[in-house]
């Protein structure tokens, strides 16, 4: 909420301050005022398309993929539209494995994960920023050193770990190795040590418990961090094709990611459509993951910390 | 701050107990699996001390991998930084197009890198790729991009700027999120000229999240290992071979996981080094509120 | 707040590892589309034997893998396969190897075959010898060409299943067009003339290869050199004939008449085969697998033509492809044998090859009604089976796998690099490859 009621501009920063006062002057001012505003504007909109171009063309090279024929996938310097929409890739790719069974197995991988990565790294990151206690920096520095450790080196050990424990044929291998992110408890430790020291001490002056005060002020105001955090700890996931392959023997617990890997030919001529048509539907989802993430991260109002 | 005395173990309790098992439990197998000779399919162990250790160190091969990770990480951070902080200013206005450019910028990271690797092999073509073909017609002449040995980890290293930056400049666009318009207002009733109102304002505000961004990212890039896997396997002449994947490829590959595991400790190592030193020397440069 | 949170969070786990263990195995609707997942086990399984089965091939080649399996499984009902996969060749191993590790290994899987000597080596093989002695299977009916990579300290340990040469592939309209012979060059000589005609500078490379230690083994065999010893305990590349092929490949790429494809392994493959197929380079070498997908990529574009790897001295080749093993630390092996058997058998092998384009392991499986239409059809397919006159084993030694990336290395600095002659590339791998023999 915007106690002060300034006039803030496109959400975010406060309108830009010089054009509107010159707005109020004379009219040869205005006009030329007007023209560097329309100049700008323009430049500001080429720019934006190029900068936008330089990123996105990959992925749109590998959407129009996904609608070529075999021939036309390797030709050089690309093809951006096919001759025909080749909307069969799409149902080659989806019938060459359990695809319904896959595309479960990554819902409930990413969801879960990301749900119990919220419980455990909330009140993680909290207690790191909140409160002196022996051992706080040893303890911290136990969560960084597991962002140092890759899956790769990991992996045989927590493999044996849950083959020993019977655990294999279920999703714990695949998701509690991940329950608690270091990432995360890193990044919202971040969040919470910006929140002001006043607004901390007003909840406790208005005796409000350690927990009470985490969830109502501390995450809150961090919402943008812990909506970006969600959004990359789903995309991590959902993409994740090393942890699944490895963990899961069989093709029960795979998921989206690994099936996708599966349209691959070794030695062989690949089928590069229906291998785009795989990734196209892989990522999808994604993108709405992504365009509801933003509405929280950009729309999300700062408290103000005034009462 | 607080000092309490229950409440915050409690509160990482959970956290920690998944990490101990999770990380220390794989890092103390390790650095016991480096002390050995194994092929992982024997069920004897040689116990061969620090033999693996002086190998490493007797290695070339070891060196240059070392200095391969080093330069990438140096390049990824900065450069990925710089874009990132560049996009994430500029895009953070609202706005449509805006709106549109903040998805586009970050969609590389959305999409598996296998997907567009191929793409990018066809496009740092030294024949006939399209970064090429700008550059001749810009009057730059052809770039060997990933073919030579000499340009083959700036190569990767752009490969991953690229995926990198919509990542970073999102962060950093969350975190000018939080930072409360008043500030930037009063700097501004205070007739503060853009750059003051950046310096004085928006980057110490920022610097917690340009701080968190600064660690995962190096860590990351020396962590990297599906960018090598996917686009290069190490090469062109060990150009690009970094220390997970040598790692990996001496543990599954040629079945030497003692001597793979001493390379994951020294790994460790340094990771740990240098998030040391950001944390020693860099942390007490970050203004929190 | 917190505590419906935490409450949910703990619900989900619970339920999520229950929902893990209760459930049956998927099998979709088995429509002939999908080809299957693994096999369902028959509602009686009571008596049957499972065994597991990993194999490392997705696509095509994947597809035909569970094709068999669910034959094996339809065929009888004392045995049933639960076939599952496991990555790429390299994945699949670093499986295998974990599994052993944790203590339960699969019953049967696939060995890319220069790996064999390493898993063999210490013991995870079981000898087949035995079995094959019991049950009369005659060894002679496989290609002795593809039997070279199958024993190990005199034991079989291995037998042939997916497997392939390197052949030469040819846009023949190409070779037409500039007067050349469309049967291809039969020399280095005739394919250093062949490359020079087809070549317009900047435009068209007349030849291209992957910088692939595959094809370096096929030029060092033609050139009437070796690897290794033929004890595997030295060092035989470090000779003239070890350095004619890089010799030769420098000179060609200084010349301007063959194209070095950017990228490693499978990505440079992939290279030369967009430049190919984009009418850039009139002829590479490749594999015969992925032959029947290459001649669907040249329909309409150009005529493509196969041929041997042109000799030096002599034609050689080496071989391709993986072999199907029994892990020793199996308890299922006589089920496990069964249908090693079966599928290695003559009607299942030409299956495969039908399928996939990977060789006919067997007099017999070539010699099947299939596959005798098919190499009147496609004449292309005949080429690599003739060349296994001409295979050679790759070298089998455990240290191949680290030994193959140096002298990776060293060919690719050679090749990129024109200070450096080939004498002495081959010397520096020579030197680092004799370190990992001792």
């Amino acid at each position: 909420m915007n106690r002060l009621n300034v006039r803030t501009g496109p959400v975010g920063l406060p309108a830009s301050a010089p054009l509107s006062r010159s707005a109020s002057h004379t009219v040869p001012v205005t006009t030329v005022s007007a023209l560097r505003n329309a100049a700008s504007k323009t430049f500001d909109v080429v720019l934006l398309s190029l900068v936008s171009l330089v990123f996105v063309f990959p992925f749109a090279w590998m959407a129009t993929t996904a609608l070529k024929s075999l021939q036309e996938t390797l030709v050089f310097p690309p093809i951006w539209i096919p001759e025909r929409l080749h909307w069969e890739n799409f149902s080659e790719a989806w019938k060459s494995g359990p695809f319904p069974t896959y595309l479960r197995n990554s819902v409930m991988v990413a969801v879960s994960v990301l749900l119990l990565q919220l419980v455990t790294i909330i009140p993680a990151a909290y207690a790191f920023a909140r409160f002196r206690f022996p051992g706080k920096r040893a303890l911290f520095g136990l969560v960084l050193a597991s962002l140092m450790m890759p899956p790769q080196i990991t992996f045989v050990p927590v493999y044996v770990l849950m083959s020993r424990l019977g655990l294999m044929d279920t999703f714990v291998p695949l998701v509690v190795p991940f329950a608690a992110s270091a990432f995360g408890i890193f990044l919202m430790r971040q969040a919470f040590m910006q929140v002001p020291d006043e607004t901390a001490e007003a909840a406790r002056l208005d005796n409000a418990g350690e927990w009470t005060t985490m969830w109502r002020i501390f995450v809150p105001m961090a919402k943008p961090m812990l909506a970006t955090f969600a959004l990359f700890s789903l995309i991590a996931h959902w993409n994740d094709y090393f942890w699944p392959l490895i963990m899961t023997d069989s093709d029960r617990l795979r998921t989206l990611a690994v099936g996708i890997a599966r349209l691959k030919d070794i030695e062989g001529g690949n089928a590069w459509q229906v291998i785009m048509a795989g990734n196209v539907m892989l990522v999808l989802p994604i993108l709405a993951a992504f365009f509801a993430a933003r509405r929280h991260i950009v729309r999300a109002f700062t408290y103000t910390g005034l009462k | 701050m607080v000092r309490a005395r229950l409440a915050p173990y409690v509160m990482i309790a959970p956290a920690v107990t998944m990490l101990g098992v999770f990380t220390v439990y794989p890092a103390v197998d390790l650095i016991r699996l480096s002390l050995t000779s194994w092929n992982m399919i024997d069920p004897v162990k040689t116990f061969v001390g620090f033999e693996h250790y002086l190998s490493l160190a007797a290695d070339p091969d070891f060196r240059r991998v070392l200095v391969n990770t080093f330069l990438y990480t140096g390049l990824c951070v900065t450069a990925g930084l710089t874009v990132g902080l560049a996009l994430a200013l500029w895009l953070n206005r609202g706005g449509a197009l805006r709106g549109f450019a903040q998805a586009a910028v970050f969609s590389p990271h959305i999409v598996s890198l296998v997907s567009v690797s191929l793409l990018w092999l066809w496009m740092m073509d030294p024949q006939f790729g399209l970064l090429n073909a700008l550059l001749v017609s810009l009057g730059l002449g052809r770039f060997p991009w990933l073919t030579h040995p000499d340009t083959a980890l700036a190569s990767l290293a752009l490969v991953q700027v690229w995926k990198n930056a919509g990542y970073n400049a999102l962060v950093l666009i969350a975190g000018l999120q939080n930072i409360p318009k008043e500030l930037h207002e009063a700097a501004e009733l205070d007739r503060a000229s853009p750059w003051h109102k950046f310096v004085g304002v928006t980057l110490p505000l920022l610097s917690p999240t340009a701080f968190f961004l600064l660690v995962v990212n190096s860590i990351d890039s020396f962590k990297v290992f599906d960018t090598i896997a996917v686009m290069t396997q190490g090469g062109p002449v060990n150009a690009t071979n970094m220390l997970v994947y040598y790692v990996y490829e001496n543990a599954f590959e040629y079945f030497k996981i003692g001597y793979a595991s001493a390379a994951g400790v020294v790994l460790l190592v340094l990771v740990f080094v240098m998030t040391f030193l950001y944390f020693g020397f860099i942390s007490k440069k970050i203004h929190y509120r | 707040m917190k505590v419906w949170n935490v409450l949910l969070g703990i619900a989900l786990l619970v339920t999520v590892s229950a929902c893990g263990r209760e459930e049956r195995p998927i099998n979709p609707q088995p429509t002939a589309a999908t080809g299957g997942a693994q096999a369902e086990p028959s509602r009686t399984t009571g008596s049957a034997t499972e065994i597991e089965f990993w194999y490392p091939y997705s696509g095509v080649a994947g597809k035909t893998v569970e094709e068999l399996v669910r034959r094996f499984n339809a065929s009888q009902s004392e045995i049933v396969v639960k076939a599952s996969y496991q990555g790429d060749y390299y994945e699949n191993h670093a499986k295998v190897l974990a599994a052993i590790a944790a203590g339960r290994p699969p019953d049967v899987t696939i060995i890319e075959i220069a790996s064999v000597g390493a898993f063999a080596h210490p013991g995870t093989l079981e000898n087949l010898g035995p079995y094959v002695k019991r049950d009369g299977v005659d060894l002679n009916d496989f290609w002795p060409g593809l039997m070279l990579n199958s024993y190990w300290d005199g034991k079989l340990v291995a037998l042939p299943f997916f497997r392939s040469t390197p052949i030469m592939y040819m846009n023949v309209s190409m070779l037409k067009e500039a007067g050349l012979d469309p049967a291809g060059p039969k020399t280095w000589e005739e394919l250093r003339r062949y490359a020079r005609a087809l070549t317009i500078k900047d435009k068209r490379w007349g030849f291209t290869t992957p910088i692939d230690i595959w094809f370096y083994e096929a030029l060092v065999f033609q050139s009437g050199g070796s690897i290794l010893s033929e004890d595997g305990t030295k060092v035989a590349f470090n000779s003239p004939e070890g350095a004619a092929p890089i010799r030769f490949w420098k000179e060609m790429i200084e010349e301007g008449i063959m194209k070095f494809p950017p990228g490693e392994k499978y990505n440079a493959w992939t290279v030369a085969d967009t430049d190919f197929f984009n009418q850039q380079v009139g002829m590479m070498f490749s594999s015969t697998g992925g032959l029947a997908g290459r001649l669907e990529q040249a329909k309409g574009k150009f005529e493509l033509g196969t041929a041997f790897l042109p000799k030096n001295k002599e034609y050689a080749v080496p071989t391709g492809g993986a072999n199907i093993v029994l892990l020793s630390k199996s308890t299922k092996k006589e089920a496990a044998w069964k249908f090693i058997r079966w599928v290695t058998s003559t009607e299942q092998a030409a299956f495969g090859s039908m399928s996939t384009g990977y060789l006919p392991t067997s007099r017999s499986a070539a010699e099947t009604p299939e596959m005798q239409q098919r190499f009147k059809e496609i004449p292309q397919f005949q080429v690599a089976l003739d060349q296994l006159a001409y295979a050679r084993p790759r070298p089998m030694i455990p240290a191949y796998k680290e030994m193959q990336e140096l002298i990776m290395t060293e060919l690719q600095r050679a090749v990129i690099d024109k200070n450096i002659s080939a004498e002495q590339a081959v010397a520096q791998a020579a030197a680092k490859a004799e370190k990992l023999l001792r």
